[in-house]
This record gives structure tokens, sequence and C-alpha cells, in this order.
């Protein structure tokens, strides 16, 4: 009886949401499936998914559009990369750049696959060990030791060598990393297996290894919580997580011999002494140069060349939506990357985005610009 | 003839003994302490609750969409408006899918099925339905419904993978709880000479309803506070949408993408949303008990 | 006459209930067949049994999440379901009246918190201050394998199996409460009135009554315990090596679904189906085992030589549930 009522009542209610929504002329989104409407830019929605490191900057930039919703899911870089590959989305994002397989499977969608280097960021080895101030000098080899459980205090003799002066004290090194698939991962193990072949054989590079050592935490957060909590704790953690907390870090030696802190500047070298391939996709691993932060990772926006013709759900205004997002990202976004602690491309690799993007075509016509 | 009175002798046999009696007091007592344990981790976390989300909420808070804006120091980052709406929204729509449902197999189960093979077979697959971590849901509904029709994530789809959730809770509960109807009731409805289907409404429903109530609304609330369901179907977004076809904000979504940023600001908004859908649910769980109190006296 | 609406009633439920099953079964389909190729190189037996999760070699041996799930669960409900049918209990026989329905209210509220603020609330909160306790157990115990020794880490088995514990207080009590409010008055009245104390009666014409209420209330719990994903991700670590004590990190299977399933491309990502799929298995099973308790427990249903004092009484209250 009751029961009833109340279920007539949800159901009335609901006919009237839904009845609303296909009337209501005030509503901020509009409907993609009416995409013949408008091809007029700035009014409009495009969708976007991957990356969640990314995911920031994105929303951030996408505050700044008037006119156009930018909806972006962060559902990680892979997940991302099958969206665009499954036309879920209108665009696509990753932190890795994209192997040849997904390359191929997103190209099946009639045109081919088109990746966009958008910024940079740094992963810092933060502690918390009183008394000991920020910019500990520390190597690749003795973190990877540090990783391997090889170092197990903090005043271990390879931790001296690289910082004579500091009194280190003999706190037990509790090891961070994370626990959930990341890129972050990715971009550390790669820096420590690229510089230390025990790490490499022992542990290997990717978003997700087996710690032979060491606590799991979720995030980025959980990282730096766990860090913050645990007295003689390490972690890695995000440049700009990093910095807006105010945690101590270390300089990492580089591949020209320099220690290194990561600074948005030396992040951004990092990207300048990097090989460009063909298709931008760009993997910075222990970059050279003698100001470049070693351990920095590179994100991606990911789309058809052709996107009209590989079938966006958005349709032709939401082809050039994306291409003005993209304009906005890697023009005047660059500069709001910097309020936020992250850092832009090098200009070598920024004029190649650009460059990029000056090739997307909607049904043959020319979007870029 | 009547009884004789009881003796001093018989009156000693069942007399309560020393033992007995603590026995039943120690019982008490740990039955008292074991309710007085269950409470305490609620004041916890209400407490913590209070603390880190209260200082959020205000006027703006419910009235402003969630801005990406969250570089500038000083600049808004908005409230959490289109996150409440989006959960009253899609856990509306996963509740009108799943309650009715969910009732009509527990009183095909209770009412014909019993204890056939059909009905055996049904409540094997439920009973395992219940085991599923709430992401797979999630994940059935986003091979199936998403990559697998090429099509974009919607609020609906994330009311799918919700409503599938629900189920399982929703006919477990209620077919405890339709057991226990007696079927006396039943019976002597049917010798009156009604119709089987006005047994079920009038006598057998309305019987189980505050029972039912109760199970329900457990499921409602497991719904609105799940995350991982609507992590690869609902989609974020930060603006205010009706259109349950369009990509839709949630509160559990946007408290567990805000808590892990690294402006603090959006932290607190994180734990200030995270107080509001206690609340709200909280309210959802008293209209509903007034209302089928309600109903019993009627 | 009055048939049309009970015919079209029948059958509507009916097609509704084969409906359901047929989603089910589907749902099951379709996730074998995503789980598929991951089976294929491992086998099944060996996927699920192989201690050896190593998703860079992509070798996928899921004992040990299969391990720290049942732990976690099994923990869960040994704190959970006492607490729940004790606070069942007092609600519906023990507290006075105006107390009940607020304590009704409260306990239910802690089914309002979502799973993510349950999960955060016991890694910022619970966690760091349980830590010196559980050291203290882990080194007074430390001649108990697996319970002792072992430096405790904040994620691990222990505070997982707790909160998860809290997180299904209120299904199993909600649905104990319910059914033990159902208990026919003289049953209860005719204990009381043979000189049954007040235990007594609860023992004698409550819970038996109840039992099997009981279990399949503790049964959804247990459902919940077994698939819950956000809490136990964030409070279980990610050590995806058979736990070597409890107050160590752990792994379960729904957690590495949520942990990896973003990034995971190809065989990862079927091996997480596969995680799925076993965790059905598992549910099945354990649902299987409680019903066959359950089946034991009221078959035998006999009274008990020597059960009570008051023999005359505990007989005839014995047969009285039993006819019931």
């Amino acid at each position: 009886m009751i029961k009833n009522k109340i279920g007539a009542l949800a159901g009335c209610a609901l006919l009237a949401l839904g009845l609303a929504a296909c009337g209501s002329s005030k509503s901020s989104t509009s409907s993609s499936s009416s995409s013949s409407a408008t091809s007029s830019s700035g009014s409009g929605t495009i969708s976007g998914a991957g990356s969640t490191f990314a995911a920031p900057v994105y929303q951030q930039w996408a505050s700044a559009q008037s006119g156009l919703t930018v909806n972006y899911q962060a559902v990680g870089s892979g997940a991302g990369i099958t969206s665009l590959e499954s036309k879920t989305v209108d665009f696509g994002a990753s932190d890795p750049p994209l192997k040849p397989a997904d390359e191929a499977a997103i190209a099946k969608n009639g045109s081919p696959a088109v990746q966009i280097p958008m910024f940079l960021g740094a992963i810092t080895i933060s502690y918390n060990l009183p008394g000991v101030q920020t910019g500990m000098k520390l190597d690749g080899k003795t973190i990877a030791d540090i990783y391997l459980g090889k170092v197990k205090t903090w005043n271990d003799a390879e931790i001296k060598a690289l910082n004579p002066g500091v009194s280190l004290p003999s706190t037990a090194i509790t090891v961070i990393h994370r626990s959930d698939s990341s890129g972050t991962t990715a971009g550390f193990t790669g820096f420590l297996a690229a510089v230390d072949p025990e790490f490499k054989s022992k542990v290997g590079e990717g978003k997700d290894v087996q710690w032979p050592t060491g606590t799991g935490a979720k995030g980025n957060a959980g990282v730096a919580g766990a860090v913050q909590q645990t007295t003689g704790a390490v972690g890695y953690v995000e440049q700009a997580y990093a910095l807006q907390h105010n945690f101590t870090y270390a300089s990492v030696k580089n591949k020209a011999g320099q220690f290194v802190a990561p600074t948005l500047a030396s992040t951004s070298a990092a990207g300048q002494g990097v090989q460009v391939p063909a298709n931008l996709g760009i993997k910075i691993k222990n970059p050279g140069g003698a100001g470049s932060y070693p351990i920095t990772s590179q994100t991606f926006i990911m789309v058809n060349k052709d996107l009209c013709k590989a079938g966006v759900p958005g349709g032709e205004a939401a082809a050039k939506n994306v291409v003005k997002f993209i304009d906005y990202g890697l023009g005047e976004g660059q500069s709001v990357l910097s309020r936020a602690d992250y850092a832009g491309l090098p200009a070598s690799i920024l004029a190649k985005s650009k460059a990029a993007v000056a090739t997307l075509q909607c049904n043959g016509s020319s979007l870029g610009g | 003839m009547s009884a004789p009175s009881p003796t001093a002798d018989q009156m000693a046999r069942f007399a309560v003994s020393p033992a007995r009696k603590r026995k039943d007091r120690i019982a008490r007592a740990t039955i008292f302490a074991g309710t007085v344990i269950a409470l305490v981790p609620l004041v916890l976390i209400v407490y913590y609750l209070l603390r880190k989300g209260l200082g959020s909420w205000s006027g703006s808070f419910f009235s402003t969409d969630p801005t990406g804006n969250t570089f500038f120091k000083g600049s808004s980052i908005g409230g959490i408006k289109s996150a409440i709406l989006g959960t009253v929204e899609i856990v509306a729509l996963a509740s009108a899918i799943a309650i009715p449902i969910g009732i009509g197999v527990a009183v095909w189960l209770v009412e014909y099925g019993r204890n056939s093979w059909f009905a055996s077979t049904v409540r094997f697959f439920v009973d395992v339905l219940t085991g599923v971590p709430s992401i797979v849901f999630g994940l059935f509904v986003y091979i199936v419904l998403v990559v697998g029709t090429g099509s974009s994530y919607a609020g609906y789809k994330g009311s799918f993978a919700l409503a599938l959730l629900m189920l399982p809770v929703v006919i477990r509960s209620a077919e405890v709880i339709l057991l226990l109807v007696p079927a006396a009731l039943r019976e002597s409805a049917l010798a009156l000479g009604a119709p089987r289907w006005r047994v079920i409404f009038s006598i057998v429903l309305p019987t189980a309803l505050p029972g039912m109530v109760t199970g329900v609304l457990l499921a409602i609330a497991r719904a609105a506070g799940e995350t991982a369901p609507l992590l690869f179907t609902a989609a974020a977004t930060l603006k205010t949408n009706f259109n349950l076809g369009q990509f839709m904000n949630s509160l559990p979504v946007q408290i567990y993408s805000d808590v892990t940023s690294p402006t603090t600001a959006v932290v607190n908004r994180a734990w200030g949303a995270a107080l509001t859908l206690v609340v709200m649910i909280l309210l959802l769980n008293l209209i509903a008990r007034l209302i089928s109190r309600r109903s019993r006296l009627a | 006459m009055a048939r049309l609406p009970d015919r079209a009633l029948k059958y509507g439920l009916t097609a509704l209930a084969a409906l359901i099953l047929a989603l089910i079964v589907y749902f099951f389909i379709r996730l074998v067949g995503e789980a598929r190729p991951a089976f294929a190189k491992a086998g099944v037996f060996g996927f699920t049994f192989d201690n050896d999760w190593n998703v860079n070699a992509e070798r996928f041996g899921a004992l040990p999440l299969v391990v720290g799930t049942l732990v976690t669960s099994g923990l869960a409900l040994l704190i959970g379901v006492p607490v729940a049918v004790a606070t069942a209990i007092y609600a519906t026989e023990l507290c006075p009246l105006r107390v009940r329905a607020p304590l009704t209210v409260l306990v239910e509220l802690l089914a309002a918190v979502p799973s993510v603020v349950y999960g955060l609330w016991g890694i910022f909160f619970l966690a760091p201050k349980l830590q010196g306790a559980e050291q203290w157990v882990a080194d007074r115990l430390s001649s108990i394998p697996f319970i002792g020794g072992g430096a405790v880490t904040i994620p691990n088995y222990f505070i997982t199996g707790l909160v998860l514990a809290i997180m299904i207080l209120p299904i199993v009590s909600a649905i104990s409460r319910e059914v033990m409010s159902t208990v026919p008055a003289d049953h209860k009245e005719a204990a009381l009135g043979l000189g049954a104390t007040r235990w007594e009666m609860i023992r004698i014409a409550v819970l038996p009554y109840c039992r099997s209420g009981i279990v399949g209330g503790a049964m959804l719990g247990l459902g919940r315990a077994i698939g819950e994903t956000i809490a136990v991700t964030i409070l279980i670590g990610d050590a995806p090596q058979l736990g070597r004590h409890l107050f160590g990190q752990g792994y379960s299977l729904a957690a590495v679904i949520a942990n990896e399933f973003g990034e995971a491309q190809g065989l990862h990502r079927s091996a997480l189906f596969a995680a799925g799929l076993v965790l059905f298995v598992l549910t099945l099973l354990v649902n299987g085992v409680a019903r066959m308790l359950v089946l034991r427990a009221s078959r035998g249903r006999r009274p008990r030589a020597g059960s009570d004092r008051a023999a005359g009484g505990g007989q005839l209250i014995s047969e009285t549930v039993a006819g019931a």
C-alpha cells in the first residue's frame, strides 16, 4: 500500500526529471546525440577519460573554458586508452606512450592515432627524518638499494658517502610504495631500472611491481600520509603533492652527475634532452642534461588524426572543441601549470606538440590551429 | 478437579538456583557489553566526520557545483551541488529498478517457487551474487554497456551497476522476512475466499512491510555509498546534469577523487561531502521509518 | 472470476524470476569470457592456487589473494556476528522500551557511512591508534604462528577484518532483530512461565527459532565482507604474498581488481576478471557450507539430556519449538 505509493511517487518524480531534462533549455550540458545542431565553437560538451595524474590539470583547464564543458573521467591510463578505442569518449589521456598494439587498435576506428605530449611531472623521493633538512643527496643506486631492502638504516655507509657533513640518525628506514597500479610507480621504477641493473633484474619496471620490501599505500595521498606518520619513512610522491605540502625531499643525482632538486625548472629541463620519436611517444627515463631532474615523466592526450572519420561520440562539434581544448592546454594552459606545481613542456617538445595538433582533421578538412 | 497448590518441596524444585542466576547475569552483562561495543565505532566515526567535515559546510557548499579551479589559492573550488543531485538521481533510478524486481522475486520464491528445483537454482545464483565485489558489477556494466556498445559513460549505466548490487540484498532480506509471515494468516484469508493475488497484496506484503523496509533501506544505504561500481560507468562531471543519459557526478566518486588531491581545500571539500552523504542517508532512513510506522498503525 | 489476475501474477512473477536467473547467468558467462585468457594460460587450478602474483612478469597465481580474502572475511564474521547478534538480543529482549528505537537507529547509522569513508577513517584514525596495541599482542603471542611475531604495519589483515566487522554489523543486526521480533509471544511466555531466567528464555525460545534467519543475515554480512572493495583496498596494503602474520600486509581479490584495473591491459585485465570469478566460487562454497550446517542443526533439534535444570519445562519448550 504505502510502499506502492512511494513507488508511484518515485516513478512520477523520475518521469518528471526525465521530461525536464529533455525539454530543458537551461541545462548546462548538451546531449551528445544532438551533435548535428551546432557547429559554432564555444558551446558544447566534450568527454575524455584516462590518466589520474593529469586529471587535476585537465579539470583546471576545463574550468577556464567559457561555454565549453569538458567531462573528464579519471579511470586510469589503461582504461583511458580502451575508452578511446571503443569510441566511448572524444579524447583519451595516458601517462605512458602508446604501445604498438594500442596504436593499431585506435587506428581501427578509421584513422591513425595521434599522441600529443601535454605536460611533465616529477617524482620526488620524500622522507620523514626530523633533524635532516630537505635536499639530502641520493643517487639512483642508493635509492634502488633502499627499495631492494639492502640499505636498512639512515646512517648506512652508502647514504653517508653521498652526504658528508650531514649528521644522519640510525633510524630504521621504512620503505613506502604505491599499492595501486600507477604511472608514478612506472616512472619511478623506470628510473631505478635504468640506473641499477640489480633492481632491473630483481624487480623490473612497470605500473605494478613485486616490491621486495616495504609497505603499500593507496594513491599519492596514501604514500604521503604514510611518510608523514612514520619517522624514518621514505616514499616516492608526485611533485605537485610534495611541493604543495612542503615535504622534505631528496636531490637526486642525474646522468650528468649533478644532484638536482625536483623544481619545476629542473623538470622541464628533463624533457629537453629526450629522444623524440616520430609518433611523439616520448618516454623520459634518466635523461641527460646538467639541470635535469632524473625522475620525470610525461603525459599525453590521444585522439584519432581525423576525429570525425573515426567517429567521436560528440560528432563534428566535439571534434572542433577537442582541438580548442588542446590548443588552450598547449598555449595559456602551460602558464597555468606552474601555479599548481606542475611543469610545462620544454620549448622543443611544445613546438612538436603544436605541430601535431595542426595535423588534426575532421573528415579531411583541417581543424588545427 | 482443580490442581492441588504446590508444596514447598515442589516450589523449591522450580526455584532459580544461584548457578542459573549467575549465568543469567553474566549472559546479560555480556550482551550489554556487546551492544556497547557495537556503538563505540559509531561514536568515533561520527566524531571524526564532524571534526573534518563540518568546517566545509556553508550555503554555497550545497548550492554551487565543484569547479576544477583548484590551482589558484583563494579562488573558489565550488561546492558539491552536482554530486548531491547526481547521487539522488542515480540511486533513485537504481532503487526503482532493484526494489520492485527484488521484492517480486522474493514473493515468487516464497509463494510460488518454494522448494522446487527452479526456486533452488534461483536462490543459489542470488546467493552467489551477494559475494561479488562491488567493482565487478561496475566492470560488467562497463564491458556490456560502455565498451560493448561503444557508447559513452552515462548516469543510468551507473544505476544498473548499483541495481545489480542491491538486488541480492533486497531479495535475500525480503525472503527471510516473508518466510516469517505465519502460514495461518495466508490460509485463513484463502479459506475466506480471497484470491491468491489479493492475499499477497493485502495480507502478506503489509505484514512483512516493516521488516522489508529495513532490508530495502540497508540496500539503498549501501548503494548510495558505493564508489567502485560508478567509477567505470557513470563517470564524473563537474556540472549539474539532469540527464541520466550523460556523465553524472556522484558523492562517493567526488569524495574518492577529492580526498587524494594535493590541495588542502579540496580535501576538506571531500570530508564535507562525506558528512553530507551520511546525513542524507540517515534522513532517508528516518523518513522511511516514519512512513512505515504510520502504515502499521493505519 | 478472479482467476485471471491470479494467473497473471503467477506467470508474471515466474517470468521475472526466470529473467533474473537469466541475467545472473549471463553475468557469469560474460565474465568467464573475459577471464578465459588468464585461465588458459595457467589453468583454473593453477590460477587459483599458484602462489605468485607478478604483474610485470605476467604471472598470475591468486593464492595469496584468496587467502587474504578468506582471512579478512573470516575475521569480520568472527568479530562482527557475535556483536551484531548481541545487539539484536539486547534491542528486542533486554533493553528498556524507550531505548529500543533510538538504539535501532544508531546501529543502522553505521550502514549510512560510505565504504570509502570507512577505509579512510580506518587508515588515518583507527590504524595508527591501534598500532601500539597490535604490536603488544604480536610481541606477547610471538610463539603462536601467524598471529604473533613480526612488525606491525599500518595496513594489515587485522585492521581490515576489524573495519569489515563494523561494516557488516548493521545488516546482520537488523536482520537478526527483525527475525527475533517475530518470535511468537507464547513461546517466550511459556518459557518464562515455567521458571526460566531471562537468558534461559532467550536461549530456549528465541535463538533456536531464529537460527536460520540469523544465519541468513550472517550470510549477507559475509557476502558484504567478501565483496567489499574500496575499504579493503585502502586498508590491506598490497603484499601479494601469503601473509606471514596477522598484523602484516596482505591483499585480497577485490582489492587487486580495484588497484589494478585502471591501468591493466590484455592478459592482466583478464586475470583481474578471473579473480572476480574466483570470488563468486568462494561465496558459493561458503554459502553452501553454511546452508548445510543450518540444515543439520535444524534436523537435530531434539531435547538433549541434562540441558536444563528444570528438565520438565525444557522438554516442553523444545517440543513446542520443534513442532512450530
